[in-house]
C-alpha cells in the first residue's frame, strides 16, 4: 500500500496553478502527485506554485518529480516555485544542491508573487 | 524486566516501492533503541529509503524480487546493510549525481552520505549490490 499523500489543486485567476502536498511523498506515492501536476501543465498551465508546508518527509524520489516539473515549465518558458517547505525538507535541497535551482519560498503568497514576477 | 535486544535483524521485504515504508519503520524502530536523538532517527531512516530507492529503481533484473535490510549495533554503532541480491544499479554513478536530468538515484546517493557518518557501496556475487551504512553515537 502506497504512503497516504494527500493533494488539493486550484488555479488562480491569472492562470496560476497552485499544487498542495499533504503528508509524506515517497517512492511509493510520487507517481500520485507527478500525475496531478502533469495534468495541470496539459490544462494549460505554465506558472505554478507547489506548496509542501504540509509535507512532513519527503525523499529523493520527491525531489526527482520536482526537478522533472521544473524541466518541463522551463521548456515551455514557465515558471515554478516552491513553498511552505519545513526544516527537514528544505535541508534536502540544501544537501542536493537543488536549492540553487529552485525558488524557495517562505509561504504560497510569497511563491505567487516570485512566479508572476 | 527490560529485555535486551539482539545484536541483527534481518528483514527482508519485496523489491517494491510500497514496502520501503516497511524499511523505514524497521530502521527508525532499530535507530530509537541506540537512543539516538529524534532528529537522527529520521536522518537514518531517509537514508535507509535511500537505499531501498536505488534498489526498487535502478536494479535491473527482474529475477531479483527481494531487499534483504540488516540493522545491527556494534559498540555504539548501527550497521545498517541494504542488499538488493541483484546486479544492482550502476555503480559508476555513485559519484556523479546529475540532479539536472531528475535523476532521483543522482540526488538520493548525497543524502546518504550527508546524513550518515560513513556510506560504503560494493557488489559481491553472492549478496548482490549491498549498501552499507554506519550511525556512531
Amino acid at each position: 500500500m502506497a504512503t497516504p499523500l494527500k493533494m488539493e489543486s486550484r488555479i488562480e485567476e491569472d492562470g496560476t496553478a497552485v499544487l498542495s502536498l499533504i503528508g509524506e511523498v515517497d517512492v511509493s506515492n510520487v507517481s500520485q502527485a507527478r500525475e496531478e501536476a502533469l495534468k495541470l501543465l496539459e490544462g494549460g498551465c505554465n506558472k505554478m506554485v507547489v506548496d509542501i508546508a504540509g509535507v512532513t518527509y519527503m525523499d529523493s524520489s520527491g525531489l526527482g518529480m520536482l526537478v522533472g516539473l521544473l524541466k518541463r515549465l522551463k521548456e515551455s518558458d514557465g515558471k515554478l516555485a516552491i513553498a511552505g517547505a519545513v526544516e527537514r525538507v528544505r535541508r534536502l535541497f540544501e544537501i542536493t544542491g537543488l536549492q540553487q535551482i529552485f525558488a524557495l519560498r517562505e509561504d504560497v503568497a510569497a511563491a505567487l508573487k516570485e512566479v508572476r514576477s | 524486566m527490560k529485555v535486551a535486544a539482539p545484536a541483527k535483524v534481518e528483514l527482508r521485504i519485496p523489491r517494491r516501492a510500497e514496502f520501503v515504508g516497511l524499511a523505514r519503520m524497521a530502521a527508525r524502530w532499530r535507530a530509537a533503541q541506540l537512543d539516538f536523538t529524534y532528529d537522527v532517527v529520521k536522518d537514518i531512516e531517509l537514508a535507509v529509503a535511500e537505499a531501498c530507492n536505488n534498489a526498487v529503481e535502478h536494479v535491473k533484473q527482474a529475477s531479483c524480487e527481494d531487499i534483504v535490510l540488516c540493522l545491527g549495533v556494534e559498540d555504539r554503532r548501527l550497521v545498517i546493510d541494504v542488499c538488493d541480491h541483484g546486479q544492482g544499479f550502476d555503480l559508476s554513478r555513485i559519484d556523479s549525481p546529475d540532479a539536472q536530468e531528475g535523476d532521483a538515484g543522482g540526488l538520493g546517493i548525497p543524502i546518504m552520505r550527508s546524513v550518515m557518518d560513513e556510506v560504503d557501496f560494493r557488489y559481491d556475487p553472492i549478496m548482490g549490490t549491498c549498501v552499507r551504512m554506519v550511525k556512531c553515537r
